[in-house]
């Protein structure tokens, strides 16, 4: 009877040891979060590109795989060929509204583009013109930030269609 | 001279004392007759035993009081303190069997009968008395109750067999009488389907059974062996009540009514002749705890059963269940998590199923015994959302099953069985599908303590216009008594299961934009397990029971978000399930006080990409504990399972983040209460009960998005007459 007891003991202190388990998240900032910036082309544009996007990755693109989602965390609407400078908000400029950037880090945000007709989630279809970085450094690929309820500004990039960044695997 | 007047005096007392008759019914709990139960005045000669109805009678007891006491073979024995002091006392007795765990038998792992000790695998038995002391309203509740089965919102899986796939796909072929009770189209297992109170017992084969039961059964089989007929009338009514108790936290209330629960069920069971029967209604309404997940059930069952001459019976069932029910798929967020999300809100589910067995056993002779399986299911449910799902299955199986013992000490179990299904539907496609198999299994008993078992079962499977799929699944098990209080028990084999049409032709929106892909290219998946265990019983009172299992998956079928961001069933091309089971059953005051405890540590993988596999938690705990001392009884269940590691992240992490707070996921801490007093009033045997589930109001998720049902109250009251 007293192993019994000792069980019933140890499974009581086990079950209040434990809170009320799922809670409900604490209310966070009104508004909307995301953010904004500008894309600046220098060099001219490579024959037959289709589409050219600013997109967004949680992690960096270390393999074929991450290039899709779940890692691939935006899309911005197509810039038109031929632009010199694309102004853009990630509220108004969202290519694929099912993709919804929430708070926290993204790791590499690029222009890319691809010379397929329709849209194409292959790595292979797509190509790196411009990379958002620390100082010009394209092989440095500098970290987006957003916070709940804020815009984050000034997330530029600057593509030059001479000095190509490097490419993530294939 | 003082001698000769004591003698004289109390000669006298003897004479004029006054003396009375004790009568009453012996009966089980479902108000049939215990015959042959002994009952003792204890201290004295007086006593009695029960007639072929129960009865009993006990005349010329002095007035007085005594303890009467009642036992019977196979029940638990019961007594009581009784007062006579009138001409004719009436005292019932209710009677529960004896919960003795060596000898159990089951017809399962084999499909012919066995002693539990005498298996090479891992079983469990539910007895109906512990059905009986919980207020249950559908199976799957039983089952959570289970060392080693785990249950995610509807769907079952036995050591890690299954993840989560919205019930399509079982991995655990379900069956009653042994016949498989899996949908048609995707497979899966509707638990309201299945009549609670015809139910004798539940026996659950833990690890792969694909050797005998083929496809579906790569996880385990679960067999509900329903009740024999009455063969005196007994009518049955249980009629339930119960609510949901305020949510945690005042920001979940999203509605000042009293979410209630209610249920009544009639059922009639007797006999004419050789021919017995059992019909049943039930009706039973869920308002729910949360919104738009209500459930509004009629199920209607009948079961005759006839008995030719010695050698032969009959028998035929069958189940109707009528549902309509609000489709619940995801909460809104973890601010409303009783509240679905805008665009699921209002989506419905209505749906019809009929479900028959047929079943004919025939001894050809002492030696050689057939059993022939017969069954359609049919099934069909529309869903309203966005857009209207449809989809109407017809499934039929024949089985042929032949036993045969020789006078030596062999054992020869074969049969045969096909099936074959139409399926139309605006989601899975119009598709067909067949199949059958040939299975063999030998028993060998020639060595001193050793019981050997040999299987092998082929199969072929054609689904629709996909090539046919083959599959060898061999068995092999054993079964060592070292001594008489220890056994040790090891088995190896192969499984296999083909996708069901859900898993290959699936084409729907689920929500959010993402849509379901089908995949023609989906191949079967295989397995090969083994496991080992020991049963060592020091005492009648004590079982220990201790089990390792392994399994791996080749090809194991999981749904996974796709390159294009659709949901798409996918061959893994390896998984490992590993795992340690330990099983204590005590009966620390035998027939008053029993305590089950159990642990299982399961580590399940992904090997290829090294991660665990999703929604299966590493540790479980299961306590029991119950009390009886009649007419009382309670009892208290505790159930533990730690945080599951790996989930559907793609649904709950930007970008797709389609179910805002999805990644909210604890350790699972549940304690169930139930009490109850069992009584008989003007010859009726009747039970209350009352049962307080998930007593800690602990909120956890069997899968994302989908808080489990918070603390409940109901009252049940049942009659037996």
């Amino acid at each position: 009877m007293k192993k019994v007891l000792l069980i019933i003991l140890i499974s009581a202190v086990f079950i209040f040891r434990c809170d009320g388990g799922i809670e409900p998240e604490p209310v966070k900032p009104d508004g909307p979060t995301g953010f904004k910036g500008a894309v600046t082309f220098t060099g001219n544009w490579p024959a037959g590109v289709k589409r050219t996007h600013l997109v967004v990755f949680k992690k960096p693109i270390q393999k074929t795989d991450d290039f899709f989602p779940p890692n691939l965390s935006f899309v911005s609407d197509s810039i038109p060929y031929g632009s010199s400078a694309f102004n853009y908000n990630s509220l108004e400029n969202n290519f694929l509204p099912i993709l919804q950037l929430g708070e926290g880090t993204y790791s590499y945000v690029v222009v890319a583009q691809s010379k397929t007709e329709e849209i194409s989630f292959e790595r292979k279809d797509w190509y790196v013109v411009g990379v958002y970085c620390n100082n010009g450094d394209q092989a440095s690929p500098k970290e987006l930030i957003l916070r709940p309820g804020e815009i984050t500004e000034g997330v530029n990039i600057k593509v030059d269609f001479n000095n190509p960044p490097p490419q993530p695997p294939y | 001279m003082h001698r000769f007047l004591l003698i004289l005096f109390i000669s006298y007392n003897i004479l004029v004392a006054q003396k009375g008759v004790i009568t009453g019914r012996i009966i089980e709990e479902d108000s049939q007759p215990v015959v042959g139960a002994n009952i003792i005045i204890t201290g004295t000669s007086f006593g009695a035993a029960s007639d072929d109805k129960g009865r009993y009678e006990i005349r010329g007891v002095p007035y007085g009081q005594y303890t009467l006491e009642v036992s019977c073979v196979g029940y638990e024995k019961v007594s009581k303190k009784i007062t006579i002091d009138k001409e004719i006392s009436q005292i019932n007795f209710i009677l529960r069997e004896s919960a003795v765990e060596t000898e159990q038998i089951l017809v399962t792992a084999s499909k012919f009968e066995q002693r539990k000790e005498d298996l090479s695998v891992s079983a469990f038995v539910i007895k109906p008395d512990l059905i009986s002391h919980k207020n249950y309203i559908a199976f799957d509740e039983i089952l959570r109750d289970i060392p080693g089965v785990q249950v995610n919102l509807e769907q079952v899986s036995i050591r890690g067999s299954s993840g989560y796939s919205k019930g399509v796909g079982a991995r655990v072929l379900v069956a009653i009488n042994g016949i498989p009770l899996y949908g048609g189209d995707n497979g899966d297992i509707v638990w309201e389907l299945i009549p609670i109170s015809d139910i004798e017992r539940v026996e659950v084969i833990k690890g792969p059974a694909s050797s005998l039961y083929g496809t579906s059964a790569i996880g385990g089989v679960i067999n509900i062996i329903t009740k024999e007929a009455a063969q005196i009338p007994v009518t049955y009514i249980k009629s339930y009540a119960g609510f949901y108790d305020n949510p945690s936290y005042d920001i979940w209330k999203w509605n000042d009514n009293l979410r209630t629960f209610y249920g009544t069920e009639i059922s009639h069971s007797s006999s004419i002749g050789s021919v017995g029967y059992t019909l049943s209604l039930k009706k039973f309404d869920n308002m729910s705890y949360r919104q738009n997940d209500y459930r509004k059930n009629y199920l209607g069952y009948f079961k005759i059963n006839k008995t030719i001459d010695a050698n032969r019976s009959i028998l035929l069932f069958g189940d109707y269940l009528y549902m309509d029910r609000g489709n619940f798929l995801y909460w809104k967020d973890s601010r409303n998590a009783l509240v679905p999300k805008d665009e699921d809100n209002g989506n419905t589910v209505k749906s019809n199923r009929f479900f028959s067995g047929f079943v004919y056993n025939n001894r050809f002779s002492d030696n050689l015994n057939s059993t022939f399986k017969l069954s359609y299911y049919y099934t069909r449910f529309d869903g309203y959302g966005i857009e209207v799902t449809t989809s109407i299955a017809n499934l039929y199986r024949a089985e042929a099953i032949f036993n045969y013992s020789t006078k030596g000490n062999f054992n020869h179990t074969g049969g045969i069985e096909i099936s074959g299904s139409t399926v139309k539907s605006n989601i899975f496609s119009n598709t067909k599908f067949g199949g059958g198999a040939l299975y063999f299994q030998t028993e060998y008993r020639g060595v001193k303590n050793l019981i050997a078992t040999l299987g092998l079962r082929y199969d072929y499977i054609k689904l629709d216009t996909i090539q046919g799929k083959n599959a060898i699944t061999p068995r092999f098990g054993l079964n060592y008594k070292i001594t008489r209080n220890l056994i040790l028990r090891a088995s190896a084999g192969a499984g296999f299961r083909a996708p069901t049409p859900a898993e290959v032709f699936t084409t729907a929106g689920i929500a959010g934009g993402i849509d379901v892909e089908q995949n023609p290219d989906l191949k079967s998946e295989t397995s090969f397990s083994f496991e080992s265990g020991l049963i060592y019983s020091p005492s009648e009172h004590l079982n220990f029971d201790a089990t390792f299992y392994q399994t791996d998956y080749n090809n194991f079928i999981e749904p996974n978000l796709t390159k294009t961001g659709d949901i798409k069933f996918i061959n893994l091309t390896k998984a490992r399930i590993q795992g340690a089971e330990i099983l204590c059953a005590w009966a620390a005051v035998p027939s008053t006080f029993n305590l089950t405890f159990a642990y299982n540590y399961m580590w399940a993988r992904d090997v290829e990409k090294n991660r665990p596999m999703k929604y299966r938690p590493r540790n479980t705990v299961n306590l029991q504990i119950g009390f009886t001392k009649q007419p009382f009884e309670l009892n208290a269940d505790f159930r533990y399972s730690s945080k599951v590691e790996e989930i559907d992240f793609e649904l709950t992490e930007p970008p797709l983040a389609l179910i805002k707070d999805g990644y909210k996921r604890v350790p699972v801490y549940v304690i169930d209460l139930a009490g109850g007093v069992n009584f008989v009033f003007s010859n009726i045997a009747a039970k209350l009960k009352l049962s307080v589930k998930n007593l800690l109001n602990y909120n956890y998720v069997e899968f994302i998005g989908n808080l489990a049902p918070i603390r409940n109250y109901s009252l049940s009251a049942e009659i037996y007459f």
